[in-house]
């Protein structure tokens, strides 16, 4: 019986990798939302989400038309070198599963915990799908996943055959 | 399967994870010591039956480099003995 689930493949998000101090971060990049103290969880504000996915280590990840916008207020080319901002948005392609049945379809590739009391809301993390590092965060009704981008086309062919 | 404590993210699956090889012992000076145990201390890995600690890369996580105690007998994550060096 196939799953009630639907996948869409998102456009790409404007991403910036930002690494450093948080004080210093913060102090840099003042228009950001609080960053988040708990690991693996996300703050929004602004039209952006801030994901803190590693020590010292977070995501930001907003629409693609605030790009430009977010490399004035970040000026990652004058960043002090105790942080370090990267764009990276060409890197990921984002799926989203949504249904009654996606945490299943998540469970077939995802050795994560994704009940919601163990993966909130907020949550966001890097883990395993499919065998290759991905992110993996909450949306409405679903689940957001995204890989580095060479991987997209294949993630969206494990994912048709996963759901028949 | 293993469930290794990340310092950062909590307990996660094995399959998250790279492994990074045993913890050697201290480097020694090659001047202080006779050939025998230099050419022991480059080519003999430790490889106990009991607990030994282990080196670990959180690869497809947070990326942090994790130090465990693992018992190669059960695949158990141990305490440090107390008789470890």
């Amino acid at each position: 019986m196939p799953y009630d689930v639907t996948i869409d493949r998102l456009p790409i998000f404007s991403l910036f990798d930002l690494k450093g101090p948080t004080d210093d971060l913060a102090n840099w990049a003042a228009d950001l939302p609080d960053f988040p103290q708990v690991a693996n969880t996300r703050t929004q504000g602004n039209g952006v989400d801030l994901c803190f996915i590693g020590p010292n280590r977070w995501l930001l990840c907003a629409d693609i038309k605030s790009e430009d916008t977010l490399i004035t207020a970040l000026r990652p080319a004058e960043a002090p070198p105790e942080i370090s901002i990267v764009r990276v948005s060409d890197t990921l392609a984002f799926f989203r599963i949504t249904g009654p049945d996606a945490a299943q379809v998540m469970s077939i590739g995802c050795p994560l915990d994704l009940h919601q009391n163990a993966f909130g809301t907020d949550a966001v993390s890097y883990t395993e799908f499919f065998g290759l590092k991905a992110l993996v965060m909450r949306c409405d009704g679903g689940f957001d996943c995204a890989v580095e981008q060479s991987f997209g086309n294949m993630i969206a062919d494990y994912l048709s055959r996963a759901m028949a | 399967m293993m469930n290794i404590p990340c310092p950062f993210c909590g307990p996660r699956n094995e399959a998250e994870f790279a492994f990074g090889g045993p913890v050697k012992p201290d480097r020694p000076d090659p001047n202080m010591v006779s050939e025998e145990e230099w050419a022991a201390y480059l080519t003999q890995v430790p490889n106990p039956l009991g607990p030994v600690q282990e080196r670990w890369w959180h690869v497809k996580g947070c990326g942090t480099w994790l130090t465990i105690w693992r018992d190669t007998r059960t695949h158990d994550i141990v305490v440090r003995p107390a008789d470890a060096s």
